[in-house]
């Protein structure tokens, strides 16, 4: 049965409900209603909740509760997902998995509560130091969170490599009408865990490291791109938005396309790997593509230009509408593309 | 077709709740619903508002975008005036909101004094709801005796079910209030 879900408390209960058993994290505003949540349902349901010191013990204690085999997560805004860095580029190089929530917020430094996807860089390049990357997925609904946290330990077990949430503050306080899956646990033995046996840990020897991690993320970016494709079959101009951005996008395609306008819209879900592919498979004779995002001066539309550098031979211009703290109107994004068809936008790329 | 309906007002005018009201109403009866509040860091006082969507569509952005209707309890809530549709209904709280206020006029204004109405049955905290009553009566989105079941579940879930015949009176006030 559907209920009405904040997106917020659905993260936790999705979380819950796809295996989470150790959660350790620190209070920050928009994404301190999950730990909250967790904090009673935890215990409720014999699972293990801590309200660490700080961020970095969060994510340290993460890493422990993982090499242990205890599916874990944390989570924070980007402030508190900057202090986490160390922690997560540790995760990633010693093969554990883990689930990281990021309820970002607009800004460098301490920023502020407004909604936004600032942190689409950082968290596209793994965040920490080393050359590695971490799945990072980014939902667009309630029910689409839900369906991501239920699906992501298994997927950070499958390549032993953390995976992001990356929700945004709006999405974190909106509600929609959501259903629950059931309670599910690990049903198999993950093999390499310290369980207090002197088993195999299938450690990598450190002169093997290189070659194991490019082999582990060729095999994530073959594999794991994820995204949704609207009315791209004959598009001339075509929308890119993931997250919040990429509904106002999906209603401005509506009404352009009934006004006539050859226009559609990918949406990347997963946004590292990145959907290449979804460009991959365009017509031929696309004129230009737009990048629709709430960052200041456009992050997204990076890996768009790149995509699209990659998918077609001619150069075809990549432009951004990005909309700093504040979400796009439909209006708006309609009055950019007039703008942008009219020859009066200057191209990003 | 998608509704989009806007409460509006002062934080503690019971804004982010007549929403949620509505948003329950919808999901009962199988349509598509989004809630997106909107609020400052203080419970009281500062703006608030929140915004509903519904259909039988999937639904885009769950941003006020094109309003069909906007419940204003307080003057500032009127700047989210000049986002409505042509043809829209505003219903505005007269008690707060002086006649005089400018309003556009190609959308359909409805003076409810609900403050008064609330107070009359003594049930002050019940403004919003009388809102609720006037809103159901004029737009017909749903029905009167399942709109006032929604509102008494909706209350009995947060434990407040001991004042429910109370958010009642204040919903009929509204209701009636609507010739």
């Amino acid at each position: 049965m559907k209920e009405m879900w904040k997106g917020n408390h659905a993260i936790a209960e999705g979380a819950l409900r796809g295996g989470l058993q150790f959660y350790s994290g620190y209070p920050i505003t928009p994404q301190t209603e999950v730990m909250e949540f967790l904090s009673f349902r935890m215990p409720e349901l014999g699972r293990h909740f801590v309200q660490a010191e700080n961020e970095i013990a969060a994510i340290n204690m993460v890493f422990g509760a993982s090499a242990t085999g205890l599916r874990s997560m944390t989570g924070s805004s980007g402030p508190g997902i900057s202090l986490k860095q160390e922690g997560i580029s540790y995760l990633s190089y010693n093969d554990l998995p883990a689930v990281i929530v990021n309820v970002q917020r607009w800004g460098a430094a301490l920023g502020t509560l407004d909604s936004s996807q600032t942190d689409y860089l950082r968290d596209t390049r793994g965040g920490g130091h080393g050359d590695y990357r971490i799945i990072v997925w980014a939902p667009n609904s309630i029910q689409e969170t839900v369906d991501l946290l239920y699906e992501a330990f298994e997927k950070a077990e499958e390549y032993r490599n953390p995976v992001e949430i990356y929700s945004e503050a709006a999405l974190g306080q909106m509600m929609e009408p959501c259903e629950m899956p059931e309670f599910k646990e690990r049903g198999y033995d993950l093999e390499w865990s310290w369980d207090g046996t002197d088993r195999d840990h299938e450690r990598v020897d450190m002169d093997q490291k290189p070659i194991h991690h490019t082999a582990k993320f060729k095999k994530i970016i073959e594999n794991e791109q994820r995204w949704e494709s609207i009315n791209t079959e004959d598009a001339e101009y075509v929308f890119v938005a993931l997250g919040l951005p990429s509904r106002v996008a999906r209603d401005a395609v509506k009404r352009l396309r009934s006004d006539g306008e050859k226009v559609g819209l990918i949406r990347p879900i997963a946004i590292w790997p990145y959907p290449k592919k979804a460009f991959e498979e365009l017509p031929e004779g696309i004129r230009g593509f737009l990048s629709i995002e709430t960052t200041d001066m456009g992050q997204h539309v990076e890996d768009v230009a790149l995509a699209v550098k990659k998918g077609f031979k001619t150069n075809i211009p990549v432009y951004v509408h990005a909309t700093n703290q504040k979400m796009p109107k439909v209006k708006e994004v309609i009055e950019v593309y007039r703008q942008l068809k009219a020859g009066n936008l200057k191209e990003a790329f | 077709m998608i509704n989009e309906l806007v409460f509006s007002g002062f934080g503690g005018q019971g804004v982010l709740t007549a929403g949620l009201i509505f948003s329950e109403m919808a999901l009962k009866e199988g349509k598509e619903v989004s809630w997106m509040p909107a609020y400052g860091p203080t419970m009281r006082g500062g703006k608030a508002n929140s915004v509903v969507k519904f259909g039988d569509e999937a639904l885009g952005s769950p941003n006020m975008e094109e309003i069909d209707v906007l419940v204003a309890m307080n003057q500032p809530s009127m700047e989210y005036a000049e986002f409505m549709k042509k043809e829209g209904k505003v219903f505005l709280n007269s008690d707060m909101i002086p006649d005089d206020t400018d309003i556009r006029n190609d959308v359909e204004v409805i003076r409810i004094p609900c403050v008064s109405l609330a107070q009359q049955i003594k049930n002050l905290k019940g403004a919003n709801l009388v809102m609720v009553g006037a809103v159901i009566k004029k737009c017909a989105f749903f029905e009167k005796n399942f709109a006032i079941e929604t509102l008494k579940d909706y209350f009995k879930e947060k434990g407040k079910g001991n004042y429910n015949e109370a958010n009642e009176a204040a919903f009929l006030a509204g209701f009636d209030a609507i010739k």
